[in-house]
This record gives C-alpha cells, sequence and structure tokens, in this order.
C-alpha cells in the first residue's frame, strides 16, 4: 500500500485549504464589482464563449423554425380569431397614447417612469453548475449597460444585471433563491397594490410576491408588473400572474404566489431596459437591503 | 501533432458546458431536472489515469480558476475541486486495472463526487436550500445520466487521443 500522503504532499494541500478558504472569503465579500484581473478574463472568456454560443443558438433555432412551421396551420387559424379583436384594440391603444401625452403636455411632465430604450443582446452562456440562476450576455459598459438595469423578453421580464465588465455583464434571472434579489412590483387595478418580489419557490416553480399591505384584496389572475418605483426598472413590465394568496409568516402582511411571464430556460436573445428618466438607487438595488433588514415588514 | 489537441479538446469542452447547460431544465411532469454538463472533468479523469497527473492538476487549476471567474464569481471552489478530484482519479485508477471500461466508470463516479461536493459547497455558503432528496432526485440522477451518455460518446475517442500522445512522448516526440 504505498503511502497516498508524503509530508510534502500534505503541506502542499493544507497550503492549498487555507489558500481556498481566504479566497473565498475574499469573494463572497463583494459580489457587486468585479476588479480587474476578473474582468479581464470575463472578456476574454466571453469573447471566446461567444464564438461558440452564437452557432449553437443558430443551430437551435433553426430546429425552432421547423417546429414553427410545423404549427403554422394551428397558429394561422387562432391568430385569424384574434385578428379583428387585435384592429380595435390597437385604434383603441393609439388614441389612448395620444391622449396621455397631450395631457401629460398640459401638466407639463416630460418624465416618464414607462419609456426606456430596449439594448438587444445574446445570452452567451448560462452558470453550468446551476446552484444560481445566472446568466451572461454579450453586451457591456460599453454599450451603455449598468448594474441592476432590468432584463426581459418578449413575454415579460426575466432578471437584472448583477455585474457589468466591459463587454459582457451577468444576469441572475427572477428564478434565483437569492434572499437580497428584490424588485419591485405592483398589481395595476382601481386602486394599485404595491409589494416586492422576494424569492422564488423551487417546488412550485413560481415566484412570490411579499410585502402587500393585508388592507388590498388580491385575487387569483390578477397581472403582476414592475412597479417602477424601485429606482432603474422601468414601470410596467409583465412579471407573471398571481395564482395564490396567502399571509406571510407574521400574518402582518399578504404574500402572493405569481406564475411568471416569461420562460427561463432555454433563453437566447433577451433585452435589457435602459430607463429614459432619472434612475436612482431604490429596492431594486441590494445595496440598500442591509439597511432594510431580512424580515422587516 | 496531438500535444497541441491535448489541450485544444479541453478548451473547446470548457466552452461547450454552458451552451449545453442553456438547455437546462428541463421539465417532465411536474418536477424540473437540472442537467449538469461535467465535461472538463471527465477529459481531466482520463488524462489523469492514461498519461500525466501532473498535466491533469495543472489543467484542473487552470479551468477550475477560469470557471470560478468567469461564472461563478467566487474564486476558490472549483479550483480546488477539479485538481483534487484529478487527484483521487490517480489513486482510484493505480489501484484497479487500468481499462477503458473502468476508466469510464470512474469518470462517471467522479462525476457524482464533484456533484455532490459542489452541492454541499453550495449550501454551506447559502446558495441553494433544497433538500438531500430532492438534490439526488431532481438533480444528480438527470446529471449523471446526462454525462453518461456524453462518456459513452467520446470515452474511446478520449482514451485513443490521450493514448496516441503517451506513445508519441515515449518516442520522445
Amino acid at each position: 500500500m504505498p503511502r497516498f500522503f508524503s509530508n510534502k504532499r500534505l503541506i502542499l494541500l493544507l497550503v492549498g485549504v487555507i489558500v481556498l478558504v481566504a479566497l473565498i472569503a475574499f469573494s463572497l465579500k463583494d459580489r457587486q464589482s468585479a476588479n480587474l484581473p476578473e474582468k479581464i478574463v470575463k472578456d476574454a472568456v466571453g469573447f471566446g464563449q461567444s464564438l461558440f454560443s452564437k452557432p449553437a443558438h443558430s443551430i437551435t433555432g433553426f430546429f425552432d423554425d421547423i417546429d414553427g412551421i410545423l404549427n403554422t396551420y394551428e397558429e394561422n387559424k387562432t391568430l385569424k380569431a384574434r385578428l379583428t379583436e387585435y384592429a380595435s384594440t390597437e385604434v383603441e391603444l393609439g388614441d389612448i397614447k395620444e391622449e396621455n401625452e397631450r395631457l401629460r403636455k398640459i401638466i407639463d411632465k416630460k418624465d416618464d417612469l414607462r419609456a426606456y430604450d430596449p439594448i438587444q443582446a445574446t445570452v452567451i452562456s448560462r452558470n453550468p453548475d446551476q446552484w444560481e440562476e445566472k446568466i451572461i450576455v454579450d453586451k457591456g459598459e460599453s454599450q451603455g449597460i449598468k448594474l441592476n438595469m432590468a432584463v426581459l423578453t418578449a413575454n415579460g421580464l426575466v432578471g437584472k444585471v448583477v455585474l457589468v465588465t466591459k463587454f459582457t455583464s451577468t444576469v441572475e434571472l427572477l428564478s434565483t433563491e437569492n434572499q437580497n434579489f428584490r424588485v419591485s412590483a405592483m398589481i395595476p387595478g382601481k386602486k394599485d397594490i404595491f409589494g416586492l418580489m422576494e424569492g422564488y419557490d423551487p417546488e412550485r416553480g413560481e415566484l412570490i410576491m411579499k410585502r402587500i399591505d393585508s388592507g388590498f384584496d388580491v385575487k387569483k389572475g390578477q397581472k403582476v408588473m414592475s412597479s417602477g418605483l424601485g429606482g432603474i426598472f422601468p414601470k410596467g413590465l409583465l412579471i407573471g400572474e398571481v395564482t395564490e394568496v396567502s399571509t406571510d409568516d407574521y400574518g402582518l402582511t399578504k404574500l402572493a404566489y405569481v406564475r411568471p411571464a416569461a420562460e427561463f430556460s432555454m433563453l437566447d436573445h433577451v433585452m435589457i431596459a435602459k430607463r429614459q428618466s432619472a434612475t436612482f438607487k431604490g429596492t431594486d438595488d441590494p445595496g440598500t437591503s442591509a439597511t432594510e433588514g431580512e424580515d422587516g415588514s | 501533432m496531438t500535444r497541441f489537441i491535448i489541450p485544444l479538446i479541453a478548451v473547446v469542452l470548457f466552452f461547450l458546458e454552458p451552451v449545453f447547460s442553456l438547455f437546462s431544465p428541463i421539465e417532465l411532469g411536474d418536477v424540473r431536472y437540472t442537467l449538469v454538463p461535467r465535461f472538463v472533468i471527465v477529459y481531466l479523469v482520463f488524462i489523469a489515469s492514461y498519461y500525466d497527473l501532473r498535466k491533469a492538476v495543472l489543467y484542473g487549476l487552470f479551468f477550475g480558476l477560469l470557471y470560478d471567474m468567469y461564472h461563478i464569481d467566487i474564486i476558490g471552489i472549483y479550483t480546488f475541486l477539479y485538481p483534487l478530484i484529478c487527484f483521487l482519479a490517480f489513486v482510484i485508477i493505480r489501484q484497479v486495472h487500468r481499462s477503458t471500461g473502468t476508466v469510464m466508470l470512474l469518470s462517471l463516479f467522479m462525476v457524482v463526487l464533484l456533484e455532490t461536493m459542489s452541492y454541499l459547497f453550495a449550501s454551506l455558503i447559502g446558495l441553494t436550500s433544497i433538500s438531500m432528496e430532492v438534490f439526488m432526485t431532481a438533480r444528480l440522477v438527470p446529471t449523471v445520466i446526462a454525462n453518461l451518455i456524453f462518456i459513452i460518446l467520446f470515452g474511446w475517442l478520449f482514451k485513443n487521443l490521450v493514448y496516441k500522445r503517451v506513445v508519441e512522448k515515449q518516442a520522445g516526440m
């Protein structure tokens, strides 16, 4: 039986463990920003990664196209049925938009929380060990992306930017279990209901909206969208639909389970929303979470 | 020639891992199954058992560090786990008969080990709250199946390639 650990190897292993613990402690402390070597590695690897991911996307895109062609007949039927409805809605929408603009002019209000410039980005990788729900996209600081910006697909909000380098940015998805991931949300209605998207139930596959004032009546089936009050998110990005309402652990506020509108797997193209009106640090920004307290309801 | 192909394949596998993880998680029925591609470690186990432990550990350090910096943002997890797995694979393969079948089995076992260790780590620093049973059924088993397919498809190729390099080296090239 040979000795696995000679003295030299044992010392090497011990030193290795110490360095490991030190490095982990060091990098756990501040995950909001990357230091220079990290940024360089991210940009370099990100470039190589995009060489692999983009052809892969075109291959999956090809199969999606075939799938789309096969479904064309069915889709066409349903779309035709909805077309008449659509035309009248469009006219109405145009009318309302115009009126909205006119009214805005009257009260001299230029800022609009809803307005944003979309930046198109391609997903180049997903965190392969999927402990954290993170994807990396091919647009970064040089394209005007900033920390905490909203990331969405055509179906709705998917996440927000948690780390930016020159040419890439890391996006944390809404389906994260991270406690410090918050999005200020609202349920529009006669009276808007405000709350925070906070947490995810992996077994139900649904998001959790917390801190809803218990005086409000939340119903199943109501739509949830971003409120724009968090600081950097635009208003009105669809998050999902309420499926169940209950009270939180302390019985002081309500919480609602929300079925997300967007699909979190198989993401290939996303939009990053750059809000037009001024941005502030708020609930969308995890930097403030320390002062807020973990369960302060 | 093979001299350059060996690191090149490691690089390609490193870049392919996140591409394949774009397909995950898959939903069957009501359960979400997470598939984790662990291609690099499979390849490193082949290098460690057929070629050279030192090379495998060096590759492990390098790709582990890249993995940590690019994907995880916590430096030190895979930088430590990859070389450790290579070392363990080397220790185990010395005790058993070294045939392609056993090396394939060993690489699969190492995937299980790596996955379990990364689970323990993730629950230790609070990245996940799933229980052991959920981890086993929704993550470990599908991961093992996915990687088994990969090993069956590419195991022979890796073995032949690494073996070719060993022969070349003995010939003094």
